[in-house]
């Protein structure tokens, strides 16, 4: 079950927010924390929660409505407030962070942000005078990857390589992360692995200042904020790993990484942005992955009881 | 008799005093120019080379700096640290007030400091060098025109004091 509430909300989330918001989201009933997914802070915009799947606003009451434009409206000082709290009044630790649109908080929560975007040649440079803030809460749902278990399970030590189909919002990355920890902790009906995990948006484990803050077992190293390609190689060569896990791969390097990985013995377990396999089979890089079989099973996920809903799965070995 | 002889001595003495304290400010004001100006590049560092966070930063500084500037920089560390939602403007600020009721420095050297308040830790390395680096240029100024101060008005004050106290005690008499 979910491991977030009002508590680990009090300390990890509400710190980061202007005083007016902190004020209104100490209001927030005990039952929302469980559901709460995101809060968005847009410049001259009502501010808004993400329940579930429903956005919701507050007024300075305190009162929760799903009437947007009756939200108290997010205001330059609100914004600046919370960035500077949120990179500890030093952008310039963040300068990486910055340019990848986004900063890792304690807790593993992500905080997107949006402004006007500096250039130096073709590449971003930084982002300044922000003008809107996603923050992504990070929550742990343990054992929501136990059904899957049986389907990976490839008998005499082995993992099958598995390749996680969803849209996003479906869960795939909380699905990837209880997989890591399963897998690495072990249990009495599995074995445990060696697993390294190849982080690049600081998203699966929800690494602060290179240490996961979310629980992904005993024996995984993670490799935070690195390239997935690059990252796939170098566990390879230093870490020994049973089993690699990386989220949204979909670059050609990714592919000629997993295909190194599988064929020096490793497992791979990933995750890809589409709904199904045949929209997966209209991307060129996909479908040489597929065609490669590197994966022998595709799982399928969607919303419709809920985020990690497994829809169906797929063998292609 | 022996009445006006001390209150010559005490008028006298008075302005005497009064004229050595401005003229030991004047030059205590040099120094603690020059002392702010070492301590900024020293924090420049901190944030351009290691990017220490600006609360360690700020008390790093005030650890390597002396007294009585090293305040300024305690003062807004800490206030930072506190995470009371102090943004680093406001920090900086409550750092300068404590700083200007305990030194040497003119209200123009105290408006010439909060000037970079605003953009104290809000943009990237670059852009912070900038900044410090100009305030550098400009108190180095400011120090240069104390320098001269000291120059034309360090005998001025020692011995005008003394002058004006013995001119009050003439008209007086």
């Amino acid at each position: 079950m979910t491991s977030f509430n009002k508590e680990l909300f009090r300390k990890e989330v509400l710190p980061y927010f202007a005083s007016p918001i902190k004020e209104m989201l100490m209001k927030l009933g005990d039952e929302h924390y469980l559901h709460l997914e995101e809060i968005r802070m847009r410049y001259g915009q009502p501010l808004i929660f993400k329940l579930g799947d429903r956005d919701f606003t507050m007024d300075v009451q305190g009162r929760l409505s799903n009437d947007i434009r009756t939200g108290y409206r997010i205001g330059e000082d609100d914004l600046y407030r919370t960035i500077a709290s949120i990179s500890d009044n030093s952008l310039y630790a963040f300068e990486e962070e910055i340019k990848r649109g986004f900063i890792t908080v304690a807790g593993g929560h992500r905080v997107g942000l949006a402004g006007q975007v500096v250039l130096q040649g073709d590449t971003v440079k930084t982002l300044k005078n922000f003008s809107s803030i996603c923050f992504r809460i990070a929550r742990e749902v343990k054992d929501c990857a136990l059904p899957l278990l049986s389907y990976i399970n490839g008998g005499d030590r082995m993992v099958r390589n598995t390749l996680i189909i969803s849209p996003p919002r479906c869960g795939k990355t909380t699905i990837l992360r209880d997989l890591a920890r399963i897998l690495a902790n072990g249990s009495k009906r599995f074995p445990a692995f060696n697993v390294a995990i190849i982080d690049e948006r600081s998203e699966l484990a929800g690494s602060y200042q290179g240490k996961p803050q979310l629980d992904v077992g005993v024996r995984t190293d993670v490799l935070d904020s690195c390239p997935k390609a690059q990252g796939m190689i170098m566990a390879l060569r230093s870490l020994s790993p049973q089993v690699i896990i990386t989220d949204e791969i979909g670059r050609p390097e990714d592919v000629e990484a997993i295909e190194e990985c599988v064929n020096a013995g490793v497992a791979v377990i990933s995750s890809v942005h589409a709904s199904n396999v045949d929209e997966l089979q209209k991307r060129p890089i996909m479908r040489k992955l597929l065609s490669s079989r590197a994966f022998h099973i595709g799982v399928i996920l969607s919303r419709v009881k809920g985020p990690g809903h497994i829809q169906d799965i797929v063998r292609w070995d | 008799m022996l009445l006006k002889t001390l209150g010559i001595a005490l008028i006298i003495g008075g302005f005497g005093l009064w004229g050595l304290s401005r003229a030991w400010s004047i030059e205590k004001r040099v120094e603690e120019l020059k002392n702010i100006r070492l301590a900024l590049g020293f924090l420049e560092k901190e944030i351009t080379c290691t990017h220490t966070p600006l609360s360690h930063a700020l008390v790093r500084t005030a650890y390597f700096c002396e007294p009585p500037t090293a305040v300024l920089f305690e003062e807004s560390g800490k206030l930072l640290q506190s995470r009371q939602g102090a943004t680093a403007g406001e920090a900086w600020r409550a750092g300068m007030k404590k700083l200007a009721s305990n030194s040497a420095l003119t209200a123009g050297d105290i408006n010439l400091l909060e000037s970079i308040a605003a953009q104290l830790g809000m943009s990237d390395a670059n852009e912070q060098r900038k900044v410090f680096e100009l305030l550098q240029e400009e108190l180095k100024m400011q120090e240069e025109k104390a320098r001269e101060e000291v120059k034309s008005g360090h005998k001025l004050w020692t011995y005008g004091g003394f002058i004006v106290g013995t001119a009050v005690v003439i008209l007086l008499i």
